[in-house]
């Protein structure tokens, strides 16, 4: 790994020890509720701006995480197609669960 | 990155990394290889995420199918297992921070901060999931 990335995961490593505090707790209230009980919850702004904080900042951590398994463990040709297909899957992992809280949070 | 080496043919292959069969197993490597472990679990463990947030957005009746899954059996141990996965990567994380930062390196120290993570995993596991049943 490069320094860029070592600094990034490292930085978002910490970050998320408070961000994954605060999404365990925001799971708690939420897997109790129903339909509209999670939708209305997900409208205040605290709980819905550490919910993006905590989706952005992990999907960026596991998205070096993965890279370094994929350096550590495949060589060769094989190596640049996992490591696109480690960026493509948590880009869309990352904007799929933005858009549906933000979704959420503006109706 | 890996463009550079990945001709074939042009080079011999590049050395792959850790040689895991050669060492004796400490408990630092042991929880190394459980930090790798549940980092790849969580990777895809964030699709459960995923679909509890895209049903969220979507009607009641998708969200109803989420809720079916995650409240069956198979639902509640995969949920079970990536809390786990989630705590134990945490109580982990900080161990790095730890030693990042310089302290806990020596002998005695870093065994126990290694144990401390396996159990600070477990524990905290339990007591969300006490908390969360409690609740319901």
């Amino acid at each position: 790994m490069g320094t860029n990335e070592a600094w990034l995961i490292h930085l978002t490593s910490l970050a998320l020890v408070p961000l994954t505090i605060s999404f365990v707790w925001l799971m708690l209230d939420l897997l109790r509720k129903d339909y509209n009980g999670v939708r209305v919850e997900l409208t205040h702004p605290i709980p819905a701006i550490l919910l993006l904080a905590f989706i952005f900042a992990g999907i960026v951590h596991m998205e070096l995480g993965m890279r370094s398994v994929i350096v550590d463990y495949i060589g060769g040709q094989s190596r640049a197609w996992a490591l696109a297909a480690n960026t493509c899957f948590a880009a869309l992992l990352a904007l799929a669960c933005l858009y549906a809280t933000l979704r959420v949070a503006f109706t | 990155m890996a463009s550079s080496d990945a001709l074939p043919g042009s080079r011999r292959p590049r050395p792959l990394s850790p040689h895991l069969s050669i060492y004796r197993l400490t408990m630092t490597m042991a929880m190394s290889i459980v930090h790798r472990i549940t980092g790849v679990a969580l990777y895809f463990g964030v699709l459960v995420l995923a679909w509890f947030l895209i049903a969220a957005s979507s009607d009641a009746s998708t969200f109803a199918v989420f809720s079916d899954f995650i409240g069956s059996f198979i639902g509640r141990i995969v949920l079970f297992v990536l809390t786990w996965a989630l705590f134990h990567h945490l109580v982990g994380g900080v161990r790095h921070i730890i030693w990042d930062a310089g302290y806990g390196l020596d002998a005695p120290l870093r065994d126990q901060m290694a144990w401390a993570t396996l159990i600070g995993g477990f524990a905290l596991t339990v007591i969300v999931w006490i908390i969360g049943l409690a609740i319901r």
